[in-house]
């Protein structure tokens, strides 16, 4: 039995090698950007069923971004939704035959951790600048600027190993399962894989936005009218 | 375990490359929808709110207007009403004069009427008493009162101015026929009382009554009931 932990290269482009969780994402990106383009070109006023599931999934990522960062959406709509989308996805390729979810590879969930950790600090700054956002690690003092930083890093690696764990975990089972007893009887373990593909990608989503949120906040300059009375 | 460095750096530049091409052809888009609707939503919204306003405005404008209606109307009925007094006092002013001037008329008109009834009354009771005296007097025919009439001829005659005495040719005229044997007796006093010898001749007028009255072309001396009466009822239509 090959090891779920493996991710060996299926070809190598120039001298990179390309294991098979990168074309499954690049699968994963084709359908979703393909599509979205697809669905999205004749947009009107007047939405149709498709257009009204399309406007439904903005609004809810949008509630979501409103509800847990207390801010406009529009700046993290696209990098808070396409996280959800394509774990989302990612997970539920599983459904696919022959097909291993990208998220059940280290690498995938690193470089989506590495990219909100990456997203946590380009926010950050960018709402508070450099000196605001450095200046969060000593919140609320200057004592807790390890035990921040070590947060910062800490969390972004929970980040990695909840969704690797989950997912991999629930490939690993299935793949014992599926050995051991036949053709039905992972099916329930797959329906709930499903399940917490699905949750997975709603808390790494939600996850990225508090940390985010966290960010912006703390390396936001205070406004005089917040600011207490003398 | 190890982690492929490689599948790493590939996997987050898919995932970043994924992010822009989701962002340009999935968020922005239907977000832009989303913002557009809610756009024309708030655009129907103000629309309506202005029109809503714009109605009020109108409906203040009417109620103002319907305001200004029955202040007119009250105005014009207090007008109408001022001018239906005055031209109710000018009649009755009018009416009253009129009625004033009518009753004055009538008034006049009245005393007029009683006073030409008064004066017919007046002629009537007048020629009534006439008539009852020259009755009563018709009863007194007989030679004393011509004799009488005779003497009371005399009288006059001789109260006349000697030049009115001249006289040619006169008429003795009598109520009854006098007769033919008294009449020369009674010429020649008569010539006796003018001083002359005229002519006289003997004339019977029954309306005289009674008397005797002597005529003449410069001469004329009434001596009868008749003169007498008319005097009489002269002098009494004349003092009504």
């Amino acid at each position: 039995m090959i090891s779920p932990l493996s991710n060996p290269p299926l070809f190598h482009l120039g001298p990179l090698p390309v294991p098979e969780s990168v074309v499954a994402t690049w699968g994963i990106m084709l359908l979703l950007a393909g599509g979205g383009a697809m669905l999205t070109r004749g947009l009107r006023l007047a939405p149709s069923r498709t257009q009204a599931a399309l406007e439904l999934l903005v609004s809810t990522v949008d509630s979501q971004i409103r509800d847990t960062m207390r801010v406009e959406p529009g700046p993290y709509r696209a990098f808070i939704g396409t996280l959800f989308v394509f774990i989302f996805a990612a997970n539920w390729s599983a459904l696919l035959p022959g097909v291993e979810p990208p998220t059940a590879h280290l690498e995938t969930d690193a470089a989506l951790a590495l990219l909100v950790f990456l997203a946590v600090i380009w926010f950050g700054v960018r709402a508070g600048g450099v000196r605001g956002y450095l200046a969060s690690f000593a919140f609320p003092n200057p004592i807790m600027i390890p035990l921040n930083f070590i947060e910062t890093l800490t969390r972004t690696f929970s980040l990695l190993v909840r969704l690797f764990g989950n997912v991999m975990s629930g490939v690993f089972v299935i793949g014992i399962v599926l050995s051991l007893a036949g053709l039905l009887i992972p099916i329930p373990l797959m329906a709930l894989d499903l399940l917490t593909g699905a949750v997975q990608a709603y808390i790494f989503a939600v996850l990225a936005m508090v940390f985010i949120a966290g960010a912006v906040a703390e390396a936001k300059p205070e406004t005089p009218s917040t600011k207490a009375p003398p | 375990m190890s982690i492929d460095w490689a599948a790493l750096g590939l996997q987050a530049l898919n995932v970043l490359i994924l992010v822009w091409l989701l962002a340009r052809f999935f968020w922005r888009p239907v977000a832009g929808v989303i913002e557009q609707r809610r756009a024309a939503a708030q655009a129907l919204l103000d629309d309506a709110g202005a029109k809503n306003e714009a109605a009020k405005a109108a409906l203040a404008e009417v109620t103002a207007t319907r305001a200004g209606f029955a202040q007119e109307r009250e105005a014009l009925l207090a007008q109408a009403q001022a001018q239906a007094a005055a031209a109710r006092t000018t009649l009755l002013a009018a009416a009253a004069q009129e009625a004033e001037a009518l009753r004055r008329e009538a008034r006049a008109a009245m005393q007029t009427e009683q006073a030409a009834a008064a004066q017919a009354w007046r002629a009537r009771a007048s020629r009534l008493a006439v008539d009852i005296a020259a009755r009563l007097a018709a009863r007194l025919q007989g030679e004393a009162v011509q004799a009488a009439f005779l003497e009371f001829l005399l009288r006059e005659i001789q109260a006349l101015p000697p030049a009115a005495r001249q006289a040619a040719a006169l008429e003795a005229v009598s109520a009854t026929e006098i007769p033919a044997a008294a009449q020369p007796d009674i010429a020649a006093r008569i010539s006796a009382a003018l001083g002359v010898m005229p002519r006289i001749t003997f004339i019977t007028e029954p309306a005289l009554i009674a008397g005797l009255e002597l005529r003449g072309p410069h001469l004329r001396i009434s001596n009868s009931w008749r003169a007498d009466l008319d005097r009489i009822e002269q002098d009494l239509t004349h003092d009504g």
